[in-house]
């Protein structure tokens, strides 16, 4: 049968539930690592990357069709944006189209090395929940924190872990060589069981 | 019955509309008290009994913890104080959207298929409301069947971190994709590709009940937002 783009009831649905599940390891990831500012501030991207990479890799492959990665960065924009940040859900939806744009090639979503490229680059950018209220939105992200009831020196500790250029640039290669070996574990993961299983 | 009590789905989005402009406009998280008073009398009126109480002792927690922080310099390791004024301050959108994910979903597809709204929207909405009960269903399946094989012990968990993540992922994903297969399979054959409105047997018209209930959250809202105005 040939295979049409045209999304079918169970594209969205697999799209949704994967996307959900994407969203909540990161927010579970975020609230464990708030114990210490170091994990929250530094590691907490890259692990939360490392994470998601295996069930990222599924979700493409599996659905096997273009947009699956801008509607799930626009879900995940959506999610800021009720919580306050508006800012993130068009610089997330810019991330999605630059995925997207990856793997327009027809067939990428099966291929490991070009959805690998897509999420390390989704990896790295995702350092924009971080950086971009400092660079672009300290007023709008200043207040929100103080009124969501962030300490001071949670705010002092970001301030100076994402101003430092040592530091900055160790949170970019970590985050994004830890999106980069997820996917390594997820292709392999993929591999292993999900291609065995035959849903794939 | 449970059912009969609920109200109509305008009335619960029209209630989470309020609770939410009144948590995002209002600027005093304490008081927010008045909104999850309100929030769980709204279940009360709508029978949820269960999760009123269930709530309503989480919320007496928060409480106590708030009250350590404040007053007593308490300081959790793992959750932190962000966390206890975040849950504190949102827990009136958490009743009220929890009872509005609860909705039986023909109840919510007829409703906004009356909307006209795409199927693929409807679809989607659906799933995510249906997302958090099955999710948690299905990893309690996950852990119980680590414990059977013995893979739930600490050591084992802190020995092997990766191997561990692979024995939760991996049936929890299968099981998600397979739950996928389901319920898109279910969609189809109720319809959800037919063009035109969809209708429900469950579907509520608003009645008397709705119409006070629906002013009631707009007077407690409003009540809040001036009497936190008159307060800063």
């Amino acid at each position: 049968m040939k295979e049409t783009n045209k999304w079918s009831v169970r594209d969205v649905i697999t799209t949704v539930l994967l996307s959900a599940v994407l969203i909540v390891i990161q927010i579970v990831v975020n609230m464990v690592c708030m114990a210490n500012d170091f994990v929250s501030m530094v590691l907490s991207v890259g692990i939360t990357m490392f994470l998601c990479a295996p069930v990222y890799m599924l979700m493409v492959s599996r659905i096997g069709k273009r947009f699956v990665t801008l509607i799930y960065m626009t879900i995940l924009g959506v999610i800021f944006l009720l919580m306050g940040n508006w800012f993130l859900l068009p610089y997330y939806v810019l991330v999605g189209i630059l995925c997207e744009a990856i793997l327009w090639k027809e067939g990428s979503c099966q291929k490991p090395k070009r959805l690998t490229a897509a999420w390390t680059v989704a990896s790295l950018l995702y350092n924009g929940v971080n950086l971009l209220p400092i660079w672009f939105f300290w007023d709008t992200y200043y207040d929100f924190a103080l009124a969501s009831g962030m300490e001071q020196s949670y705010i002092d500790s970001y301030v100076r872990y994402y101003t430092s250029p040592g530091w900055l640039a160790f949170i970019l290669l970590f985050t994004t060589l830890m999106g980069f070996l997820g996917c390594m574990v997820g292709s392999r993961l993929i591999r292993r069981h999900f291609q065995k299983a035959g849903v794939l | 019955m449970r059912a009969d009590a609920s109200f109509a789905v305008p009335v619960k989005l029209w209630a989470l509309l309020c609770v939410f402009a009144g948590v995002t406009i209002g600027g005093n998280v304490l008081l927010t008290c008045i909104l999850t008073g309100g929030a769980l009398l709204y279940l009360v009126l709508q029978r949820n009994f269960r999760l009123a109480a269930s709530y309503g002792c989480f919320y007496l927690l928060l409480a106590l913890l708030l009250y350590g922080i404040r007053f007593h310099g308490l300081h959790m390791p793992v959750f932190s104080e962000f966390y206890v004024l975040m849950f504190w301050n949102l827990s009136p959108i958490f009743l009220v959207s929890w009872d509005l994910i609860t909705t039986p979903p023909g109840m919510l597809s007829a409703f906004l298929s009356r909307l006209r709204m795409p199927t693929p929207f409807i679809l989607g909405l659906l799933v995510v409301f249906r997302f958090f009960p099955t999710m948690r269903t299905e990893l309690k399946g996950v852990g119980r069947s680590m414990k059977n094989r013995g893979l739930t012990a600490a050591g084992q968990l802190l020995a092997h971190p990766v191997q561990s993540m692979e024995y939760v992922l991996v049936p929890f994903l299968l099981r998600v994709l397979q739950l996928a297969d389901q319920l898109s399979v279910s969609a189809v054959a109720r319809g959800a590709e037919r063009p035109g409105v969809r209708g429900s047997y469950y579907e509520k018209k608003a009645g008397t009940r709705d119409y006070i209930a629906a002013a009631a959250c707009a007077i407690v809202t409003a009540s809040y937002l001036v009497l936190e105005r008159s307060m800063a």
